[in-house]
């Protein structure tokens, strides 16, 4: 007869041993350890949670403590390898297999154990494309997961970097796996309820309160004047041409410069409730300026931003907060919202070629994806129409019926022609195809594919990509912005004048601006002592961005 | 003291007097500075006085080598005027950048200003040129005590990027009277340097907020190595410059003698503090942790009663 109940009777089986170590479902910090290797079984698959912000560091530190002997060739499925234990236990044995995301800080590390054989690789993924696969073929056995406090029932309050944690016990717990919580502290009554206590099997108290990076943070005393100048012409020539409202918005200085000037020149220009009235975003401190003068509707959370939790408690008609007053975020449906329900994504990127394509990887970099692919491209699946998506769509054109012609999504790439160290941002070839090689990737990690790219803006104007006809008019499009590089030397004047006469490229002064204009008197905030002001106080930066 | 603290809104304004100190580049400092159109310069970009050194080093040079001198009216009296620019080598001496301001108080000693204003930007001696950097220091130090004697103020501005460090901080230190805003750092070994020398235990120059709380201008305020507290607009330097001119004490033995005196109390009550907040809790703040955060309006309210880090030395 079958036994269909063989994954719940292995699961009763790594409690039971794990139950010695515990106190009820409470584990002290010193016992992790012996918790993970009573519930380990070689090859399981493991989620370490950890992203580009919050990290289950005790865990990962007890994990990488384990005995390889007892505890090996796990299969990793996460969606940041971050920490330096993220890999360590790769050089140990304890995991032999990785499925992931993101791997900023780590991007060379990866690169050089991939290159060795260190780590069999599965794939590199978007966050939604590895959440998704949690629920058909990456299942975790074990989850290992991080919270701000449990109560001794195990109901976990995440606090305001929720972030992957529900999605990834939403997987572990309902499908027979184990889940594991670290927590900074055990309470009486947690603030709010984020995972119901019969998910979470253990609860770990740590040593130290897990780490979070401030990674969304950009100092307006570093924006400069030629990224104020592309942020003048992304919102005169892109935002307000296509009345822009729902959007997701980089990571980078280009981006924070645009989030500074809507309270200035977009106002204006008469913009204000016109255009960037709602996001999804991670509480960016440059836009506290902008949703203090009445900007922003308002804004869905992927994660939290070190600092920003007393600003968004005060500003609950904004962001998503629970009844306890914090933010409650979630990456799953953010990145969902960024996908679905926005009509543009507008970011930076390393190396850009000849048809758009672009890569944030270099030679022996392996950064990994993140959400941006999803963000940064064009949902067939949408079908609710917005007059920015109507119109793009009509831009782009093409054949057939025009009655059944959808809309597109605007995936603006904003770039300085060069780059930190004066390197080109336009290649002739991708850096990320040369790695792919070396590697033997059997698909070269390509951020944004040419076909989802809409508008390249640099300092020297902005291509439209949809009103290329050609792959070549596509070609001296982008060559026709891409300023002093090889790429741009190499255009074809006559043809790059005649794109500009169709309006395919627009130069500062096609739009009516004036470089000399892009001064940075036109930030809302020119430090982060301004943003602290802004938040009339409740914006408390970290140390390093202080300069008081 | 109260935790409670007023936000100022922050200005959007475009007016010249609203705008930024430590954003403006030398010229528009002095330019808002001064009554408007009255700043004429010597020896400007135009006549190309560069640094014989920097294409030794393959570097670029600047026209005017980043120091930018002359004369001007400041509410109506006659001054003379130096700026720095930070954004040009770290505002850092060189020959022609130091020689240019040692000619200027020269000039002073002849046609006797109501004062001279020096506008800091700098992060002390190009390396580049060190030895006539160094000396150009060692001219300047020694024709600010001519000025001086001779009965002109010589007033010091610090707010720009750069701060006031090395070679400038020594010069800082023999003018008449010096204004500081909260960017402003005032100092003679940087961050870096100290941490470099001594290790990050002993200072950790990633973390901004310690070197601020250590060398910012509030702290120097509250010791007493600045005068005056000015909030981060060109307009309120020009103010802080008009009350500091006629403030500016008579250079002669009792002040000297009170100076020394005012040094060797302060080293005898704070030597042994670890950190800024520490003195601060010595001069009798409640609640020092409060202090980075607090408005101008705010911090001239806590100085006004504190009537010790007011003094007539210098």
């Amino acid at each position: 007869m079958t036994d269909w109940r063989q994954e719940r009777t292995a699961r009763e089986a790594r409690l039971e041993r794990a139950r010695r170590h515990a106190d009820g479902k409470v584990v002290p910090a010193a016992r992790v350890v012996d918790l993970l290797e009573a519930i380990l079984q070689p090859g399981d698959r493991v989620c370490l949670e950890g992203d580009n912000q919050k990290q289950a560091d005790c865990l990962a530190r007890g994990l990488s403590a384990c005995d390889p002997a007892r505890v090996h060739d796990l299969h990793m499925v996460q969606s940041g390898i971050v920490l330096p234990e993220h890999l360590d236990i790769f050089e140990q044995g304890i995991a032999r297999r990785l499925d992931y995301s993101y791997s900023g800080p780590q991007g060379a590390r990866i690169a050089k154990m991939l290159y060795g054989g260190q780590i069999e690789l599965g794939a590199v993924h978007t966050y939604l494309e590895l959440f998704a696969r949690y629920f058909i073929d990456l299942t975790p056995n074990v989850a290992l997961i991080a919270g701000v406090s449990a109560d001794r029932e195990g109901n976990l309050y995440t606090g305001p970097n929720t972030e992957d944690t529900p999605t990834v016990v939403e997987a572990t717990a309902f499908k027979n796996g184990v889940v594991v919580a670290q927590v900074n502290e055990i309470v009486d009554r947690v603030p709010r309820v984020d995972i119901p206590g019969d998910r979470i099997d253990f609860v770990v108290e740590a040593d130290k309160p897990f780490y979070v990076e401030p990674l969304f943070t950009r100092d307006p005393a570093a924006v400069t004047e030629t990224q104020i100048l592309m942020a003048m012409m992304a919102i005169k020539g892109i935002y307000a041409e296509y009345g822009i409202r729902r959007l997701n918005h980089g990571i980078g200085f280009g981006t924070a410069a645009i989030e500074l000037l809507l309270p200035t020149y977009a106002e204006r220009l008469g913009l204000k409730g016109k255009i960037a009235t709602h996001w999804a975003l991670n509480p960016h401190p440059s836009l506290i300026p902008a949703i203090e003068s009445g900007w922003v509707s308002q804004i869905h959370c992927f994660g939290s931003e070190v600092g920003m939790d007393n600003y968004i408690r005060a500003r609950p008609d904004v962001f998503f907060t629970g009844s306890d007053g914090s933010l409650r975020s979630n990456r799953a449906f953010c990145q969902t919202a960024g996908l679905y329900a926005c009509d543009l994504f507008i970011g930076s990127t390393l190396q850009i070629d000849l048809q758009g394509h672009s890569s944030t990887v270099t030679t022996n970099r392996v950064a990994g994806f993140g959400g941006a692919p999803n963000m940064g491209s064009d949902p067939h699946g949408r079908r609710h129409p917005s007059d920015t998506w109507m119109k793009a769509g009509r831009e782009a054109g093409g054949t057939g019926d025009p009655a059944l012609r959808r809309g597109r999504k605007l995936v603006v790439q904003l770039v300085e022609t060069f780059g930190d160290k004066l390197v080109p941002a336009f290649v002739e070839r991708l850096d990320a195809l040369e790695l792919a090689r070396k590697l033997n990737l059997e698909l070269a990690p390509v951020m944004v594919y040419a076909d989802d790219v809409t508008h390249i803006v640099t300092e020297e104007g902005i291509a439209n990509l949809l009103l290329c006809r050609t792959l070549d008019e596509r070609e001296q499009a982008i060559r026709g912005v891409a300023g002093y590089t090889e790429v741009g030397r190499g255009r074809d004047h006559a043809e790059v004048e005649r794109l500009r006469a169709r309006g395919v490229i627009r130069r500062p002064e096609d739009l009516g601006i004036e470089p000399l204009d892009a001064d940075r008197s036109l930030l809302a905030a020119r430090s982060i002592k301004d943003l602290v002001h802004w938040s009339g106080g409740l914006y408390e930066p970290p140390a390093k961005f202080r300069n008081w | 003291m109260d935790r409670e603290t007023t936000w100022k809104p922050v200005t959007l304004s475009t007016a010249p007097l609203d705008q930024s100190w430590y954003e403006a580049s030398a010229r528009a400092r002095l330019a808002g500075l001064l009554d408007a159109d009255s700043f004429a310069e010597f020896i400007g970009p135009e006549q190309r006085m560069m640094s014989p050194h920097l294409p030794l080093f393959d570097l670029p040079r600047a026209f005017d080598d980043g120091m930018i001198v002359g004369r001007g009216r400041l509410a109506g009296r006659d001054v003379l005027a130096a700026a720095q620019e930070g954004r040009f080598m770290g505002g850092a001496f060189g020959e022609i950048h130091g020689a240019k301001l040692v000619g200027l108080l020269r000039a002073a000693l002849v046609v006797k200003p109501a004062a001279v204003l020096i506008l800091f930007d700098t992060g002390g001696v190009r390396l580049q040129e060190a030895n006539a950097g160094e000396t150009a220091i060692a001219e300047i130090m020694r024709a600010i005590t001519q000025v001086r004697a001779a009965g002109i103020p010589v007033v010091g501005l610090i707010g720009g990027r750069a701060g006031c460090y090395g070679g400038g901080g020594l010069i800082a230190g023999t003018c008449a009277r010096l204004v500081i805003s909260e960017g402003g750092r005032l100092s003679v070994s940087g961050p870096e340097v100290i941490e470099t020398n001594k290790g990050a235990e002993e200072f950790d120059s990633r973390d901004r907020a310690l070197v601020w709380r250590t060398m910012g201008g509030k702290h120097r305020r509250l010791i007493g190595a600045a005068d005056a507290f000015a909030d981060d607009t060109i307009g309120a330097f020009r103010e802080a410059a008009l009350t500091a001119i006629p403030a500016a004490p008579a250079f002669d033995l009792p002040t000297l003698e009170a100076e020394q005196a005012r040094l060797e109390a302060r080293l005898e009550r704070f030597g042994d503090a670890r950190d800024a907040t520490e003195i601060w809790g010595r001069l009798g703040i409640n609640d020092p942790a409060a202090v980075p955060g607090l408005t101008t309006e705010a911090f001239d309210t806590l100085l006004a009663g504190l009537p010790e880090v007011s003094h007539d030395a210098r």
